[in-house]
């Protein structure tokens, strides 16, 4: 492991108004490591990812990305340091309006001043990596539900990120495409070097790809450690998890 | 030979190559060109995808000018880099192109065409399910027209109240002055009526209730075809028109005229106001005049408007919702233009019958 952690989290109490999802929650992500952040439905798994990428403010405690701590950066700065970073929402959060080609150029043309055709071949390469550049001119309503996800992923990898985030990339997949989508993000990884954090609950999805895991129960950390580790654990509520899904 | 040599920066990101591309142009496009251009990257510590690719937009630069691109001191994965984000078979890109004035016409004409076409057969199923779901009450959504009802007619009868007291009252105000300077300060009353009556009563009242009412038809109707709820009701063997509009219909159609008389009495009223407080009028001589002058006639204009007005009304709304397309963007696109249509149609029709009428004597 890296000696800096890309992603670092100190006794983080958050939720949402009055209600408090997690509770003393610390953990840190290296650079070029696949974490898989799991639990049960209302764990507060979409809780933490939040937290992780500053759409929600700790109650307590602190999450730092690259070093900087979220809390304390103002806008822009805040800004500055989102460009480092790619994210997958859970539907994709595609504009529907405007077409795949222009969902992609969103953070190209927000965020650089690099000449219009060096941004078409930049669109067209991170298309071809997710198999989408016969779809440019599609709207995201006439595309499938994979292709719409793998479609916000290269809108997420335009900018060459450090860290992706996806939040339950095969949710609402088939088999097939859930385990297509996750050999894609395993490629993207290596061809980026980016590090990952995946919030998911499909074991399979883990399996594939998990290169530690992270284990949230009521909102508190349960488990870290490698999937194998995990899998061999004896404790109940990681076991259960284990045992329903085989 | 001449030998230009450019040392690159240690960081070849996104957020630098515009600058690498000018000077490598600028170089380029001498008169003089370079026999050979050398690409330097030892400096070069971090380069992305956007820092390859202008690179290999300078070789091929280069190589359509005859000349000679050397890259030199490559470390193994700049290399590697390189090598990855190099851009495939680029004829399968179809990169968004502008429509020509040809084009833009075309496609414009070909949306009227099926406009005009889907406008026809929706208005023909609205009028052929008025009748049929009329005497089939299990085709229309059970307890919808009361509902409906409630919506289009009650919950406006405020607003309603409010726009057209001030209307009477202003209609009144207007003219008050140049009545009193010939004596005729009765005739306010003549005046007052038979605007609310033969115009603004019913015409103030369909505006009103085409932005309430249209809007929301769109709104439901276009939410419903983009979640798939008509696609349900289609394949539960129920069609979406008699289910959904037509107890909207009914409901607008009955509502409507019950709406425009109410303002008709409000908006005279208002202009009572106006009368009794400065051309020193009593209410019920006031009242006299406008009974004297309202005749069947203008009664049944102001009816005759309000269903027509209801039907339009109602259509636009349907017309809009049903043919959204994408998602929540399309739902508020629909719904504005079925506002619009439906106040468009409603001033149109109403010119119509006006002038209809007029000639009728």
């Amino acid at each position: 492991m890296a000696e800096n952690p890309v992603i670092q989290v100190n006794q983080l109490s958050s939720g949402y108004e009055n209600e408090v999802i997690l509770e003393d929650v610390s953990l840190e992500i290296y650079a070029n490591e696949v974490v898989a952040i799991l639990g049960t439905s209302g764990c507060g798994k979409t809780t933490l990812l939040k937290n992780l990428i500053g759409l929600l403010p700790p109650f307590e405690g602190s999450v730092s990305l690259f070093g900087q701590n979220l809390t304390q950066l103002d806008e822009d700065e805040y800004y500055q340091l989102m460009r480092k970073t790619g994210v997958l929402f859970q539907h994709g959060a595609l504009l529907n309006s405007i077409s795949i080609y222009d969902n992609v150029a969103i953070p190209l043309e927000q965020h650089t001043k690099i000449p219009p055709f060096l941004a078409d071949q930049l669109i067209y390469l991170k298309l071809q990596m997710v198999g989408l550049q016969k779809y440019a001119n599609f709207l995201p309503s006439q595309i499938s539900g994979g292709m719409r996800k793998r479609a916000a992923l290269a809108r997420s990898i335009i900018l060459d990120p450090h860290i992706l985030f996806a939040d339950e990339p095969g949710a609402g997949l088939d088999p097939v495409t859930a385990n297509n989508l996750d050999n894609l993000l395993l490629s993207l990884k290596q061809k980026l070097s980016m590090s990952m954090v995946i919030v998911t609950h499909e074991v399979a999805s883990i399996k594939r790809i998990a290169d530690r895991i992270v284990y949230l129960d009521n909102g508190n950390v349960l488990f870290t450690g490698s999937l194998q580790q995990a899998m061999q654990s004896d404790i109940k509520q990681i076991h259960n998890f284990f045992e329903s899904a085989s | 030979m001449q030998i230009e040599t450019i040392y690159l920066p240690a960081s070849l990101t996104v957020m630098h190559s515009r600058e690498l591309l000018s000077k490598a142009e600028s170089i380029i496009k001498l008169r003089e060109k370079p026999a050979q251009i050398n690409l330097d990257f030892s400096d070069v510590t971090v380069m992305d995808s956007a820092g390859a690719l202008s690179v290999h937009h300078i070789q091929h630069q280069c190589a359509a000018k005859n000349i000679d691109c050397r890259l030199h001191n490559l470390s193994t994965e700049i290399e590697h880099s390189l090598k990855l984000f190099k851009i495939g078979d680029a004829d399968s890109f179809e990169a968004p192109h502008k429509l020509g004035f040809f084009e833009r016409l075309g496609h414009l004409s070909y949306e009227v065409y099926i406009s005009i076409k889907d406008a026809i057969i929706l208005m023909a199923n609205i009028s052929y399910f008025t009748f049929t779901a009329f005497f089939k009450p299990k085709l229309r959504r059970r307890g919808e027209v009361i509902n409906q009802g409630v919506q289009i007619g009650v919950n406006a009868l405020p607003i309603i109240a409010l726009i057209a007291f001030l209307i009477g009252f202003i209609l009144a105000l207007q003219s008050a002055a140049q009545l009193r300077q010939f004596g005729a300060n009765i005739y306010v009353a003549d005046l007052v009526a038979i605007a609310m009556f033969s115009e603004m009563g019913p015409l103030i009242t369909a505006i009103m209730v085409a932005g309430r009412t249209s809007s929301a038809i769109a709104a439901e109707v276009a939410t419903m075809t983009v979640s798939e709820e008509i696609d349900a009701l289609k394949v539960m063997g129920i069609d979406a028109i008699p289910y959904v509009i037509i107890p909207k219909l009914y409901a607008i159609t009955i509502s409507l005229p019950i709406l425009a008389t109410f303002a008709n009495v409000v908006g005279i009223i208002g202009g009572m106001v106006i009368g009794v407080t400065y051309l020193d009028l009593e209410v019920l001589p006031f009242f006299n005049e406008v009974i004297s002058v309202i005749r069947y006639k203008e009664i049944f204009i102001y009816l005759l408007k309000s269903v027509v007005f209801a039907f339009l009304i109602t259509f636009t709304g349907a017309f809009h919702g049903f043919r959204v397309k994408g998602g929540a963007e399309g739902v508020g696109r629909s719904t504005t233009s079925a506002v619009v249509l439906a106040i468009f149609l409603v001033i149109v029709a109403d010119s119509i019958i006006g002038l209809l009428f007029y000639f009728e004597g």
